[in-house]
């Protein structure tokens, strides 16, 4: 009888994972595997440095940490004060060109939710998390 | 063997419980701020169960919205104590955790560290989907839209919209109860512009709010990366609406 | 005077509508314990990016782990639920869902003694708001459900 409810567990465990297989290729495009952020929306500092001009630079921290200092011509957009600090962005913005945005570290979620928000609420394609943040910015410096 | 599981489960639970020093009511806060509200404040509950003092090292939040405050730096046994957290909203939307790490000197290391969470649920008055509409520069100017949904707590029902540049017309049409949508026509492409949409709503009737969205003509693909208001429309004032107005659609509000 | 045959038929009849009224109430159980999983497994499979999230927040376990349990579990607890509704296979999905059920109160535990407060559970995002003891409740409630369903003379008769 033990053997029975082995036998029975194996069946119910191998019919989850085919489901569960199944329902991961249909998803595969759109969950992040690797990583809480999509690989797609990432960028290391070497690979938006050479972006050049074709990049604009966007600090999510707070109005205190971005005057001390920030990426040189990043505009600050933090979630303080969305309401004012979006208008001021959008005009520097054209659709060619890639946003990269940056908090202070990697487990700091602020460029995550300013990205999400530039996504879902302006609509803007081509949004980036800079990977590190501004400790791996000034790594690089 | 049933009574012997649920037994050791049970005495675990309980075991585990007991040895703790500091005793907290709640670790995690839920908060419900009401439209307009600039703040959202926990009260973070605790006791000393143990039998020495529990001293505090220290106490970070996650983020610097949000500031705490304890009440005392030590904590002798049988005392009460609470640590407040004041998550400040801003411009914020949708569902926000917050966490607060506190660091006691509690001999037992899995213990001397404890996360609070904050989490609140904040309401968008008005969700605007998109909140800015552009035409590439040369582009045909067809209308586009933007679509309003006035939260339950915001029980507008009218609205209207005014560009302060004359070459954007905007309308209005009503879809429900509560639902409006906005379509926006430039009527020349050729120039590359910018033209703030300010939405007036009726709701409070004493201090009705406004919200703002954008509409622009942007460079052409390879041209200057910096768009200077054109002289036809003044630069785009900075966001008088009241502290609360939100001109951004929430997808979902995530952490 | 009431013979002794009619008085052992009537032993006989009481007993029948006992076992019964018995059988009937172990049914339920089985069906709503059964029922519950599946419930819970439902409201899981239909977001597994919000349930790796949910997980995520609490950041417990690395991201690779927990997107991959995000997309397993609920279909193990789905399908094990359907054994004991259906009493097909019961005695194997009875033995995975106590261990889950085990596994998770214990994983609860520990993570309440780290400091972290577990809210979300068994039912994924729906279950965010409840409360440490709450969560603690309805746990210890199915896990008792689920002892209850593992008395021999059950699981041979719902196995056969």
């Amino acid at each position: 009888m033990k053997f029975r409810g082995f036998r029975e567990a194996t069946v119910l465990i191998a019919l989850a994972a085919i489901l569960a297989i199944s329902e991961g290729i249909y998803f595969r495009d759109k969950i992040s595997w690797q990583s809480p952020i999509p690989a797609s929306e990432l960028v290391t500092v070497d690979q938006a440095r050479a972006w050049g001009d074709g990049a604009i630079w966007v600090d999510a921290r707070p109005d205190e940490e971005f005057a001390q200092d920030h990426v040189p011509g990043a505009l600050s957009l933090n979630e303080d004060r969305w309401n004012e600090l979006l208008p001021q962005f959008l005009p520097n913005w054209s659709p060619e060109k890639r946003v990269v945005v940056y908090c202070s570290a990697e487990s700091c979620n602020a460029a995550r939710d300013v990205a999400k928000r530039l996504r879902d609420e302006a609509q803007i394609k081509d949004v980036f998390v800079l990977q590190g943040g501004w400790e791996e910015w000034l790594k690089k410096k | 063997m049933k009574t012997s599981i649920l037994t050791l489960t049970l005495s675990s639970f309980f075991c585990v419980a007991a040895r703790a020093e500091l005793k907290w009511e709640q670790n995690t806060i839920e908060l419900h701020p009401g439209i307009g509200d600039k703040q959202a404040v926990a009260h973070f509950k605790y006791e000393n169960v143990g039998k020495t003092p529990v001293h505090f090292k220290s106490v970070k939040a996650s983020c610097g919205c949000t500031t705490t405050q304890t009440q005392k730096e030590l904590v002798n046994p049988g005392e009460k104590g609470e640590i407040v957290a004041t998550f400040n909203i801003g411009d914020r939307i949708g569902q926000q955790m917050k966490t607060v790490t506190v660091q006691t000197d509690d001999p037992v290391p899995a213990q001397a560290t404890t996360v609070l969470t904050l989490k609140a649920d904040i309401p968008q008055a008005l969700e605007l989907k998109p909140n800015f509409v552009y035409w590439q520069s040369g582009e045909e100017p067809k209308p586009k839209k933007i679509s309003i949904k006035a939260a339950k707590e915001f029980p507008a029902k009218n609205i209207t919209v005014k560009s302060n540049n004359p070459n954007f017309e905007a309308k209005v049409k009503a879809r429900a109860a509560g639902e409006w949508t906005i379509e926006v026509t430039p009527k020349d492409t050729s120039r590359v512009m910018i033209a703030p949409l300010t939405i007036e709503t009726d709701y409070p009737k004493g201090a009705p709010k406004s919200f703002n969205a954008t509409a622009q003509i942007t460079n052409p693909p390879g041209a200057a990366p910096a768009l200077r208001p054109s002289p036809a429309a003044p630069p785009a004032p900075a966001t008088t609406s009241t502290p609360a107005a939100i001109s951004s659609p929430a997808a979902g509000g995530q952490r | 005077m009431a013979s002794p045959q009619s008085s052992a038929e009537g032993d006989e009849d009481a007993k029948r509508v006992g076992d019964g009224c018995m059988r009937f109430f172990w049914r339920i159980l089985d069906l709503i314990v059964g029922g519950i999983f599946v419930y819970a497994g439902v409201l899981k499979v239909l977001d597994p990016a919000q349930f790796a999230n949910d997980i995520d927040n609490y950041k417990t376990l690395p991201w690779l782990v927990t997107v991959r349990l995000a997309f397993y579990l609920p279909w193990l607890e789905i399908f094990c639920g359907l054994a004991l509704v259906f009493r097909c296979l019961y005695r194997g999905g009875l033995s995975i869902l106590t261990t889950l059920v085990l596994v998770f109160i214990g994983a609860t535990i520990a993570a309440r003694v780290r400091g972290l407060d577990i809210t979300c559970g068994c039912f994924g995002h729906v279950s965010q708001n409840w409360s440490f003891p709450q969560h603690m409740a309805i746990d210890v409630a199915i896990l008792a459900g689920l002892t209850a369903l593992w008395l021999p003379s059950r699981v041979q008769r719902a196995a056969s």
